[in-house]
């Protein structure tokens, strides 16, 4: 138990590091490079002087470099993320608002495609070379290549509410899209009817994302499950009479599935990737659709903390991972 | 010192040359593979149609990229644009801007198989350099460059590469390649390193040290040259993913702005009212499809190599 | 491709039977057949295995799972690998037994540690993982498990081969002397002939994936009657005798893939003539209680198209 506790303490140090060095990289990015770093946190639109007054008050921009780094981490984590320029609002107050919309479209998306993804990966291991393997893999492949954006608009052109398709067959489901729920209902609240449209205009992004993210997990699901599937102990297993169903889930999967584990923290980093252009195809105004907004309108307060919101997210997902690997895992070395 | 020590000494051939010559002899039985590979040549006969597009789309082509073959100064865009739906003159119809939009498509793949290939070489001679160095030295070395490459990992990769992209701009080619390039390094790092960690065990790195060989020699001559195949598969597969990259970021609106590309025609299509009822439909899937198909052979050609070329999944 | 084809040998109760040739012969393949455990690219073509009066090939999948370890059980070569790394061998020995056997937990507790204590672990050790175990006691671990359920038969594929040679007399011994004690058929496949030597009473010699003699311990080694054999004997270095470099079979093991035509042995062998070449000798007997598969000997047939059959009683 002390050697887990070891490493534990080990992995969580270099999550620490992990985010100071995305923290540092945001304050490089957006202010050591070339331009002047207080013009290119002044918005475009003279009206929002005021903010920017704030704001280079808040940061210290007229202080030497070192300084103003010490400005910067200060408010880091204080929380005191200055006001953006597109919003008027506190940058907190945004990212917290759009991050509980990322997390809904990015929490559905990421537990169906691992349960879809493990499934169909260990059906087609399992049938390893049968008609059902080279399908599901050449269709993973197929679409593990697909612009997200592109298979969002295919989606929308053929369910949205008027689409095409709709157009000339009545019967065919229409889906909402646009927005988080329909605007008609007025603002948020926790009732039925606010809640049966957010579902449905969570459906199309959720199916993108999942349809653009899912082969990642299948395919690597099916490759480590053959791997197992190849060492001699599932021959003993299968030598001692059990069935393959009793051989996959006591001996293929407890030793396929830790390895997946890590696999499937690196591959959020993707999903989040995705859900930035699901986010703008369908216009569901979370951090990916933010973060284009913010671009668009040089909003760089908003932006740098972007950075960091999503870098320590997944730092948070891979240590988690970590952990949940050293309790599956008793062949873990300290390394 | 060995006969072939003596032969990089005198000037014959560099210790680079000599290096790449093993590696090319090892990359002569992986191709004797490949040809027994079928997905590696559905793979491969998908990238030589890609390529031929390239190389040849100034006599395919009817038009250039950006050429005027309707004017369109009088037309509202969504209502009266696109001026033509696909016709025997213009399979794929005119563009909003008055483009011949089949041209567009066929000179897009130079656009994609271009930054596609070059940008993955950036990442992979940096990711391969960050790897050998980081795998090969350990110690605090390979702790502080691990630590560095955690932190690219973890900050969003699209984020980070817009942020770059709106810093160094995105309107020419170089700038571009080196947007994605630059950003897209990591993954390749972490691989060329457990190889590198694992071949630096073997018995004749041992040997080479065991005689008194200097590192960089071990580095270019032993450890080089037998993660270079590695390097290669790996190389194939971060074209499919910079391709992408580029088109994600032309969707975006970051493009070149005196050509296309294939995810510019899409942002065009999405712009020009593809998705409208009575709309060209045509305007987004065919550069769409383009972009699965070619991404599709670099995906199966790059995982049928990583296959022949990683052990692990080589046997039985 | 055919892996293993011709090969054909009976075991009776108490009996061990030697499995002895190159590698890359067929032997692991015939073990592996023998339980119907061919990985996923391989299949019995034809042939029969009698176990008891039924045949193992034709038998329900449902059938050949409860013969599975209960009846026949298999040590495999490397105990590292073929035991699971993420359980506790404690599970991995009760395993058989609650799936056979229809125990509750304590019981099964309470059988694993008389196994462990029988070949030598002490019974505490049962919540360890594979990896906290030498190789040897690994093995030993093996052998425990492959006792689980009182098989009539124990296949022993290479048993000792990646072990060092103090251990590797220890396991023999303790396979001897279970063997013995529960009155154990065994099929021993090795391509060390000392091994076979001291622990078989049988033995079969396989050279490309076809049997190539089959006769007892004893007479095989001393009056060899195939030339692969004979080469083989030849090769044996005999530690009591003089100090020699032992003879070698000139040759490469032949291509499973593009085998030679007739006898498969033909080409390495300093007998052949021209029938060898045309057509390929069936196993038959050559002396009282001797088969070899050679045209070397009077009376022995062609191969018409033939299965392989395999016998237990």
């Amino acid at each position: 138990m002390a050697r887990i506790l070891k490493v534990m303490v080990r992995k969580g140090v270099n999550a620490a590091i992990t985010i100071f060095g995305i923290i540092c990289l945001n304050y490089a990015l957006l202010r050591l490079m070339p331009g002047d770093p207080a013009l290119s946190l002044t918005p475009r639109d003279p009206k929002y002087q005021g903010l920017a007054e704030y704001n280079r008050e808040l940061f210290g921009f007229d202080k030497p470099p070192w300084e103003q780094f010490a400005i910067y981490l200060q408010r880091t984590v204080t929380l005191d993320w200055g006001v953006s320029y597109r919003l008027g609002l506190p940058v907190f107050d945004v990212l917290m608002r759009d991050l509980g919309w990322t997390l809904v479209l990015v929490g559905t998306s990421t537990v169906a495609t691992i349960i879809i993804g493990m499934v169909i990966g260990s059906i087609a291991a399992q049938k390893r070379g049968k008609p059902f393997d080279i399908l599901s893999t050449a269709t993973g492949i197929f679409l593990y290549g697909m612009p997200i954006f592109w298979l969002g608009f295919l989606l929308l052109a053929v369910f949205e509410k008027g689409s095409i398709v709709g157009h000339y067959f009545t019967w065919w489901p229409a889906l909402p899209s646009q927005g988080y729920y329909d605007d008609m209902l007025g603002p948020w609240s926790w009732d039925g009817a606010h809640l049966t449209s957010a579902a449905q205009h969570l459906i199309l992004p959720a199916l993108t994302l999942t349809l653009g993210t899912l082969a990642g997990i299948s395919l690597v699901m099916r490759s480590s499950l053959i791997d197992v599937m190849t060492e001699d102990f599932v021959t003993t297993a299968k030598a001692k009479g059990l069935s393959d169903r009793q051989v996959l889930r006591r001996h293929i999967l407890p030793s396929g599935l830790p390895p997946m584990v890590t696999l499937i923290a690196l591959d959020i980093a993707f999903v989040i990737g995705g859900a930035y252009q699901v986010e703008v195809v369908f216009n569901y105004y979370g951090i990916g659709w933010e973060t284009i907004q913010a671009i668009d309108n040089l909003d760089f307060p908003l932006l740098q903390f972007i950075i960091v919101v999503g870098g320590v997210a997944i730092v948070l997902a891979n240590l988690v991972s970590d952990f949940i690997l050293l309790l599956l895992d008793p062949r873990i070395k300290v390394t | 010192m060995g006969a072939t020590d003596a032969v990089v000494r005198s000037g014959v051939v560099s210790p680079f040359q000599a290096s790449l010559r093993v590696a090319l002899r090892r990359m002569q039985e992986v191709w004797a593979r490949i040809r027994h590979s079928r997905t590696a040549m559905v793979g491969l006969a998908i990238l030589v149609f890609f390529i031929g597009m390239a190389v040849f789309a100034p006599w395919v082509a009817p038009y250039g990229p950006i050429d005027r073959v309707a004017d369109t100064s009088n037309c509202v865009p969504g209502v009266t644009c696109p001026l033509s739906p696909p016709s025997a003159q213009h399979p794929l119809g005119i563009s909003e801007e008055g483009a011949d939009i089949y041209s567009q498509v066929i000179w897009g793949s130079q656009i994609s198989l271009i930054v596609g290939i070059f940008s993955a070489m950036v990442a992979s001679v940096l990711g391969t350099a960050v790897g050998l160095v980081s795998g090969y030295m350990g110690g605090w070395v390979d702790e502080v460059m691990m630590r560095f490459n955690d932190v690219v990992l973890s900050v969003p990769w699209l984020v980070l590469m817009i942020v770059v992209a709106a810093r160094i701009g995105t309107i020419d080619l170089l700038g571009l390649i080196l947007v994605i390039g630059l950003t897209g390094w990591s993954i390749t790092a972490r691989v060329i390193r457990a190889q590198v960690l694992s071949v630096k065990e073997r018995l004749f790195v041992e040997r080479a040290r065991m005689i008194g060989s200097s590192r960089s020699h071990i580095l270019m001559r032993h450890i080089f040259p037998n993660a270079f195949p590695l390097i290669f598969a790996n190389t194939i597969l971060t074209v499919a993913v910079s391709i992408l990259s580029e088109a994600v970021l032309a969707f975006l609106g970051l493009s070149i702005y005196n050509t296309v590309s294939w995810g510019k025609v899409i942002n065009q299509a999405i712009g020009g009212g593809a998705l409208v009822i009575g709309g060209n439909v045509w305007w987004l899937i065919v550069p769409g499809l383009c972009l699965v198909f070619l991404v599709f052979g670099f995906y199966l050609f790059g995982f049928a190599l990583d296959e022949i070329l990683n052990p692990r999944l080589r046997r039985r | 491709m055919h892996a293993v084809d011709g090969v054909s040998f009976d075991l009776d109760e108490g009996e061990a039977l030697g499995l002895a040739g190159e590698s890359g012969c067929g032997k692991t393949t015939t073990a592996l057949s023998l339980m119907r455990l061919l990985p996923y690219n391989g299949k019995i073509v034809s042939g029969s295995i009698l176990f008891r009066g039924r045949d193992l090939v034709k038998v329900s999948d449902l059938r050949i799972r409860k013969i599975r370890w209960k009846e026949i059980s298999i040590i495999f070569q490397g105990a590292m690998n073929s035991l699971n790394p993420v359980r506790n061998i404690g599970q991995q020995i009760a395993e058989p037994i609650i799936l056979h056997e229809k125990v509750d937990e304590d019981e099964a507790t309470n059988r694993v540690g008389e196994l462990l204590e029988l070949v030598g672990i002490n019974r505490d050790r049962r919540r360890d993982f594979p990896h906290e175990f030498s190789g040897g006691m690994r093995q030993r671990v093996m052998i425990a498990m492959a006792l689980a359920c009182n098989p009539k038969i124990v296949i022993a594929d290479e048993p000792v081969t990646a072990l060092d040679v103090m251990i590797q007399a220890q396991i023999l011994e303790l396979l001897e002397r279970l063997r013995k004690e529960l009155h154990l058929s065994m099929i021993l496949i090795s391509h060390d002939l000392s091994v076979m030597a001291e622990t078989c009473e049988k033995v079969a010699i396989m050279y490309g994936g076809k049997m190539m003699e089959v006769g007892k311990t004893v007479d095989v080694f001393t009056d060899p009657k195939h030339p692969y054999t004979q080469g083989l004997v030849a090769a044996f270095p005999d530690i009591r005798g003089q100090r020699t470099m032992p003879a070698s079979i000139p040759g490469d093991v032949p291509s499973l893939i593009n085998p030679p035509s007739g006898c498969v042995f033909h080409p390495r062998c300093k007998f052949a003539f021209d029938r060898c070449t045309a057509a390929e000798p069936a196993l038959a007997e050559v002396t009282p209680g001797r088969r070899a598969a050679c045209f070397l000997y009077p009376g022995v047939p062609e191969v018409t198209p033939r299965p392989m059959t395999v016998e237990a009683r």
